[in-house]
């Protein structure tokens, strides 16, 4: 690994819904400028650890979140944190495009404009180039930026998405199986821009496709039943990993 | 090893076949070897040349099992003990190929030897043979039963096999060595000691790839090494 810094480190992780407990001592470290791949059964956990990442979960009044995630050594779980903040540090890319119903280029120039990053429209335009260019759609868009957002295909979108993610220049991108809705040539466009954006940001992915874990993550966790069964790097994880029921998931041995 | 199987039946058993293929070349390989040291001993002309013919079989397992493995790569790639058993298999059935290859070259061998060959040189080259063939059964009951114990244990006893070459090796220079007009033959039986020791050889690398199949890593340390052959004076 190039870069062995801690960006994210996790401990004692306990989040409930209602009665229900969706993550059960999760202790976990992602590095600095890595893609880290989460994967696991339906149902393991893998969004609503993501979704602690982000405070995202604050909006669902059943849940309950106990435990440490500290960013940089900063604790974020706790009432103190500026949440606004902490989402304009923390980008999430999900799973359906969900553009906003606006011109592309108002898509991109939203969060740079909520959070004062421009103060005046030339920034703003360069900051929307910029961040379309990074994302590889600026060629695709250039001459057509008022046009809605919705107008893209979904592999368009998904870029528009990442797009808006990275305008605000955040430090941790998360990214909750992002190609699910797209055709190959799509998902190797977005993978081949991770690749790309892991030298800038640190990379959260969650996917159902072990090939993809592969390809794109240099970290790979397994979740089964809320428990973080195992950690380690990609490589290993999928090669040889030491936990037999990582290896039996990883197989095809139950899912 | 998982007992459990995987919830695609199609995949289990394309790994199943793929592995019941290699078993099948593995024990034609093993009679291919053990037929050509008898015959060598016993300097059976018939025997080499049904040894000659019977190698296509094995060549063509090892296309058959190529050809599966290509499957298995792009439709299932394969994961964790999957794919270190598809490029192990790939890597074994390789080795089995080239065991075959010199039995086959061996066998070549003994249609231009005398039919009385001096005892004296067929003890040493009867115990290398019957090592190596030894080593090759124990590998592949190794491999069926995944017994990582026994795959280490043939491949240290590797350096037993490089000692009886060399043993061998010195039978047939002092054979030499006692008249020059033994030059032929002694040339012949070098190339036969060679050839079973390179098998031997094959054999490690057998024992090397079904370590790895098992434990995820690679057998440490130099593979033993036995004494160079020296020629005596
Ligand atoms: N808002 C919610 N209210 C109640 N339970 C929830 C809520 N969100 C998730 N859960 C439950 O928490 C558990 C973990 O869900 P989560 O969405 O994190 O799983 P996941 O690993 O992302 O699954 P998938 O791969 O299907 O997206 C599940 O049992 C789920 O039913
Ligand atoms: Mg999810």
């Amino acid at each position: 690994m190039t870069n062995n810094k801690v960006k994210i480190k996790t401990e004692k992780l306990d989040v409930f819904y209602g009665q229900k407990q969706a993550l059960k001592n999760v202790n976990l470290e992602i590095f600095n400028r890595e893609v880290t791949a989460l994967i696991g059964p339906s149902g393991c956990g893998k969004s609503t650890y993501i979704r602690c990442i982000n405070r995202m979960n604050d909006v669902i009044e059943t849940c309950k979140i106990s435990g440490s995630i500290k960013i940089d050594g900063q604790e974020i779980n706790n009432k103190q944190i500026d949440v606004v903040r902490l989402r304009e540090r923390i980008g999430m890319v999900f799973q359906k495009p969900n553009p906003f119903p606006k011109s592309i280029y108002d898509n991109v120039a939203y969060g740079p404009q909520i959070h004062g990053l421009a103060d005046h429209k030339d920034k703003l335009d360069q900051i929307v180039q910029t961040s379309l260019k990074k994302s590889a759609l600026w060629e695709e868009v250039k001459d057509r930026l008022d046009e809605p957002g919705t107008s893209l295909s979904g592999g368009q979108q998904q870029r528009l998405c990442i797009a808006r993610a990275i305008s605000v220049n955040p430090e941790v991108i998360l990214m909750d199986e992002p190609c699910s809705a797209l055709d190959p040539i799509a998902t190797a466009k977005i993978e081949e821009l991770m690749e790309e954006l892991k030298k800038t940001f640190t990379i959260v992915i969650v996917t159902h496709s072990m090939a993809q874990a592969v390809r794109v993550s240099q970290r790979t966790g397994f979740f089964h039943l809320g428990n973080l069964i195992e950690v380690d790097t990609t490589d290993k994880m999928f090669k040889n990993p030491n936990n037999k029921m990582t290896q039996d998931y990883i197989t095809g041995r139950f899912g | 090893m998982s007992e459990e199987k995987r919830i695609v039946k199609s995949y289990e058993e394309e790994m199943q076949s793929l592995n019941d293929d290699l078993v099948k070349m593995g024990s034609l390989t093993e009679s291919q070897l053990s037929d050509t040291i008898q015959a060598i001993v016993k300097i059976d002309k018939e025997a080499a040349e049904n040894i000659i013919k019977n190698d296509v079989q094995i060549n063509e397992l090892r296309a058959k099992i190529d050809d599966q493995i290509s499957t298995v790569l792009v439709k299932r790639a394969p994961m964790a003990i999957d794919l270190r058993t598809t490029i192990s298999s790939l890597k074994i059935s390789h080795d089995l190929e080239r065991i075959g290859d010199l039995a086959k070259s061996v066998a070549k061998k003994i249609e231009p030897l005398p039919i009385d060959l001096p005892q004296e040189l067929t003890g040493s080259l009867k115990r290398l043979g019957e090592l190596v063939q030894k080593q090759l059964n124990n590998v592949l009951d190794a491999y069926i039963s995944k017994s990582k114990d026994k795959a280490i244990e043939v491949w240290r006893n590797d350096e037993q096999v490089d000692d009886l070459t060399h043993i061998a090796m010195n039978e047939v220079a002092n054979f030499l060595g006692k008249n020059k007009k033994n030059l032929e033959l002694a040339t012949h039986l070098l190339f036969v000691t060679k050839n079973i020791e390179r098998a031997g050889d094959h054999v490690t690398n057998i024992a090397e790839s079904l370590y790895y199949l098992i434990e995820g890593e690679y057998l440490e340390g130099a593979r033993p090494k036995g004494k160079e052959f020296v020629k005596d004076k």
